[in-house]
This record gives C-alpha cells, sequence and structure tokens, in this order.
C-alpha cells in the first residue's frame, strides 16, 4: 500500500538530487560549448572564498530570516495575544485574518507592487497626509528589501498567530491557576510558565516560517527582480539567475547544496534549542 | 468593573486595527479591478473608482487570463487527486501496520525544507531530456512531490484517531485488509480527506516557483500569467488585479470553511 507513493518521491527527489550532486562537480554550463569535465571542490570553494556577490546575498538572506523570524513572531504573540482574550466572536476574526496566509504569493507581490508605487501608491498617499515624503520603496536600494520584507511580514504574521493561539490555548488552566496562586505575574509567568509551555508547540510554526524566509523567491521576482542594483537580491533567487539566467548549472548546484547544508544545520540546532526550552 | 470595560475596548480597537492592516491591500485588489485606465495615474490615488469599470473582467479573461484559470484547475486539480487517491491507501498502512513511519517523518521534513530550486535544477534538465518542460503532466508531477507527503501526514494523523474497534470487529466478521480499508476506514476519514483535498489544490493552485520554470507557450499557470503581465512593457494595472482577485478565490474558500483545521493543514499536522 506504500508502494506507489514511495516510487514516485523516491524518483523525483533523491534521483534529482544525486544527480544534481554530481553536476555541482563539474564545469557544465548550458551556454559554453566547452567539454563538461570533472572539477571536484572547484565550484564550492569559488563560491566561499571568491564569490562576494553569493556571500553578500548569504549574509543578506540569513538577516532577512532572523529579523523576519523575530518581527513575525513578536506580531503574531500580539494578534494571538488579543485573540486569546475575546471568546466570542473569535471566529468571525479568524478568518479574515488569516486570509494573508492563504493566499498566492504572487498576488501579495502584486499588491506590493500596487501599494509600494512611489506616485500613485496608497502608502505614500497616507504617508503624505501625516506629513512625510515616503520613499521610492521598490526603486531605492535602501528600501527595496524592506517592502519585500514588509510584504513577507503581512502574509505571514497571521499564520504564526494562529500557531501560537493554538499553543496558547492549550496551555493547562490548573498550572496558570496554580502559578497565579503562588505569586507569579506579569514577566515571571511570562518566563517560566507560558514560555516553556507555548514553545515546543509554536516552535514547529516557527521553524517552517525560518524555512520559508530562507527561501524567499516569490516576493523578490514579482516585486523587485533583485534590484536596484543586487540589493535585495537573496540566496535563492541568486540561485535562479545562476541556473536559469546565466546557464552555470553546475555553479548553481553547488550554490543550492550549501543552502541545503544551511538549511539543515539551523533546523536541527534551532529544534534542538526547542526541546531543551520546552524541557526546562 | 468599568476597568475591564475599558480593556475590553482596547483591545477590540486593536483588533479593528489588525483587520485594517490585514484586509487593506485585498481591499485594493478588489478596488483596482474595477478603476478606468485613468484612475491609476492620479494624485492622490483614486481609492473607490466612481464608476465601476466591469470590463476589465472579461479582458483579463481574453488576455490569457481563462487560459491560466484553466491551466491552473487542471494542474491543481490532478495533483490534488493523485495525492488522495495514492496517499489514503499509504497513511492507512502506516496508521494501522507502522510501515516505515520513522522514515517518513524525516522524508517529509526534508521535503519540506528543500529549497525548491535544489530540486529544480535537476528536475529542469531530466524533463528537457524526456520532454515534460511546458507539459501539464510536469508540473502535477512537480506538485505531487510536495503534496503526496503532507497528503500521507495529515491523513494518517485523521486514521490514528478513529477508534479500532469497528475495524477490529468487522475483521472478525472476515473482512479483508482492503475492504475494511475502503468501506469503513476511508469514510470515516471523509473529514481528512476533504481537508487534505483542498489543502493539496491550493498548494498547486498557489505555487510559483516550480510553475514559472516548467511553463512554457503550452501551459501558463494563473501565477505565471500575472508576473508575465506584470513584467511587461505596458503595465495593466486593472487586468490584473481582476485576475489576482480570481486568482484567491479557492484560498478564500479555504479560509471561511476550513478555519478548524487551517493550524494542521498549515504546520503539517505539527499542531492540531
Amino acid at each position: 500500500m506504500v508502494g506507489p507513493a514511495v516510487a514516485v518521491l523516491f524518483l523525483m527527489t533523491i534521483g534529482p538530487l544525486l544527480f544534481s550532486l554530481v553536476v555541482s562537480f563539474t564545469n557544465l554550463q548550458f551556454s559554453a560549448p566547452q567539454p563538461m569535465r570533472w572539477v571536484g571542490l572547484d565550484n564550492y570553494l569559488t563560491l566561499l572564498f571568491n564569490d562576494s556577490r553569493f556571500l553578500t546575498a548569504l549574509g543578506r538572506t540569513l538577516g532577512f530570516v532572523l529579523a523576519g523570524v523575530a518581527v513575525q513572531t513578536l506580531f503574531g504573540y500580539f494578534i494571538a495575544w488579543l485573540l486569546l482574550h475575546v471568546n466570542r466572536f473569535r471566529a468571525f476574526v479568524l478568518g479574515p485574518i488569516l486570509i494573508p496566509s492563504v493566499i498566492s504569493s504572487v498576488v501579495a507581490g502584486w499588491q506590493g507592487r500596487m501599494i509600494f508605487n512611489a506616485s500613485y501608491g496608497p502608502l505614500n498617499d497616507v504617508l503624505a497626509h501625516l506629513g512625510i515624503k515616503g520613499p521610492a520603496w521598490l526603486a531605492w536600494p535602501q528600501t527595496a528589501l524592506l517592502s519585500v520584507f514588509i510584504t513577507d511580514t503581512w502574509q505571514w504574521t497571521p499564520f504564526l498567530a494562529l500557531v501560537i493561539l493554538a499553543a496558547l490555548q492549550s496551555q493547562p488552566q490548573e498550572l496558570l491557576e496554580a502559578a497565579r496562586l503562588d505569586g507569579a505575574h506579569g514577566w515571571s509567568m511570562f518566563r517560566r510558565i507560558t514560555l516553556p509551555l507555548v514553545l515546543p508547540v509554536a516552535g514547529v510554526g516557527i521553524l517552517l516560517r525560518g524555512v520559508d524566509l530562507f527561501k524567499t523567491f516569490d516576493l523578490v521576482y514579482i516585486l523587485t527582480q533583485g534590484g536596484p542594483g543586487n540589493s535585495s537580491e537573496t540566496l535563492t533567487f541568486l540561485t535562479y539567475l545562476q541556473g536559469f539566467k546565466f546557464f552555470n548549472p553546475s555553479y548553481a548546484s553547488a550554490m543550492s547544496f550549501i543552502q541545503l547544508l544551511l538549511v539543515t544545520i539551523m533546523a536541527k540546532g534551532y529544534l534542538g534549542l526547542v526541546n531543551r526550552k520546552g524541557a526546562q | 468593573m468599568s476597568k475591564r470595560l475599558v480593556i475590553n475596548l482596547l483591545k477590540w480597537l486593536a483588533i479593528f486595527a489588525v483587520l485594517i492592516v490585514l484586509l487593506f491591500p485585498i481591499f485594493w485588489i478588489i478596488a483596482s479591478s474595477l478603476k478606468a485606465r485613468g484612475e491609476f495615474f492620479t494624485r492622490p490615488p483614486v481609492w473607490v473608482p466612481a464608476n465601476p469599470e466591469w470590463l476589465n473582467y472579461p479582458d483579463s479573461l481574453r488576455r490569457g487570463g481563462m487560459k491560466g484559470l484553466i491551466d491552473s484547475f487542471t494542474i491543481a486539480f490532478f495533483s490534488m487527486a493523485i495525492s488522495v487517491v495514492l496517499g489514503a491507501p499509504a497513511a492507512y498502512a502506516i496508521a494501522r501496520f507502522q510501515v516505515g513511519k520513522k522514515n517518513l517523518a524525516f522524508w517529509i521534513l526534508s521535503i519540506r525544507m528543500f529549497p525548491p530550486i535544489a530540486t529544480i535544477l535537476p528536475l529542469f534538465v531530466i524533463f528537457r531530456f524526456v520532454g515534460l518542460v511546458d507539459s501539464y503532466a510536469g508540473l502535477v508531477l512537480c506538485y505531487t512531490v510536495f503534496n503526496l507527503p503532507f497528503a500521507i501526514w495529515i491523513l494518517k494523523g485523521f486514521i490514528e484517531e478513529l477508534p479500532r474497534e469497528i475495524e477490529e470487529a468487522a475483521k472478525v466478521d472476515g473482512a479483508t485488509r482492503f475492504q475494511i480499508f475502503r468501506n469503513i476506514a476511508l469514510p470515516l476519514t471523509a473529514p481528512g480527506l476533504v481537508v487534505v483535498a483542498l489543502f493539496t489544490f491550493i498548494f498547486a493552485w498557489n505555487d510559483f516557483a516550480y510553475a514559472v520554470i516548467f511553463s512554457g507557450s503550452n501551459v501558463t499557470p494563473l501565477p505565471v500569467v500575472i508576473a508575465q503581465f506584470a513584467g511587461g512593457h505596458e503595465i495593466l494595472w486593472g487586468q490584473i488585479s481582476a485576475i489576482a482577485l480570481m486568482a484567491i478565490l479557492p484560498a478564500l474558500v479555504l479560509a471561511t470553511f476550513l478555519q478548524k483545521y487551517l493550524t494542521r493543514g498549515l504546520t503539517m499536522g505539527a499542531v492540531k
């Protein structure tokens, strides 16, 4: 009964990955007529020591992930906290709140294109009413990545709010009562009771968010195409450029393996941290 | 008493503020889909179009939106169907007979974590070789790769919640394993099947990364149509917004009717 499912998955995941691993040790190029040659670790060494564009994109992406997880978890917690204490009508509010997280990222990107429009967009119009001259969001190197960030935060904070809400609801009431009787309140209550209880449950949601932030591609593609200059180029977007625009599959394969490694390390480290915190 | 009232009031105000921020872009798409050409280039911008320009809708459909809708629907539908048909028996086997449970969990998590670009690149080379680029089958196959493990995982959760007694009684009555699965377990898992069907459909419907690379002149899913329009020389704001609005309809259905299962679906069953 498991057979057909496993066969499809194997053919489509392990196979291509092995293929790509082999390619990453060669100099295969679609554009150049040179014969394919085994180059060992050359691609990896160039990436890690000689490719400043790659290293910049790597740093940028890591910053993007950290900031994204922090900001979205914080906002998500706030929304979950608001919803936790309104019992009536919660269902009515929850549906609309979740809409951003279930729509296509391309549509989210398209909305961004309209809203961040420097001359005709509503955002700068609102800012103008407040007496602020809004920037040319998508056209300035200082604000292009920020625009992607805001759009991503708009789209995915509701998801984290939902996960954190579920985690808050799963706290055993007796434990909270007991802690309150023992004089715990405010910050100490949060740190010693709520956090250890919520973290393991919400942790998976936060992890998925971190992984997805690391993979940010769609929004960059629609909103900025990595520009202006390379100012909003994420790692996956650069890999895409190398593979499909510069026709350099061997180099792009090496890039994607470095990403795979990084994601795995980050996820392992994070899960270890959550489990330890949760166990305390 | 009154202090509590004030706090409640403040909370509701905050909730409304959150709702406005989250729903404003959706409102803006709706408004934009009904604006006439000139209304996109005014300062200050037009917030509510004076005379709704309904023609944006038929016009967008004529310019490739219809093809996009049909292609997206076809691909999403088949990926959903395959995931459910292959996923249900696999999930049942794993839930009831513990076949390969450990490996499956690992597999699902790693597929969810792959940067799509890592598999897209080699798949592209292979697909080009076997002629699957720019075909419906190619994209269906791609989506099934992440939809199938998802389907198995979520359905496994649902099946594990079913009481075993009925199945054991049927076994005593001489039913075969497959009969038990088809006539007893499957009907009882109906809510799970609906959840999985809708989620797998939407994953395929919403995807952009695979779509943009494996599509071509034959196959143009909706997100690709939108991206092409948005990157064109002359941007048709009204028409794109009309298509974008149609593209979010299935998601709206999900958010409205399956709210109860949203957390479960979005977190791969990790949070129930």
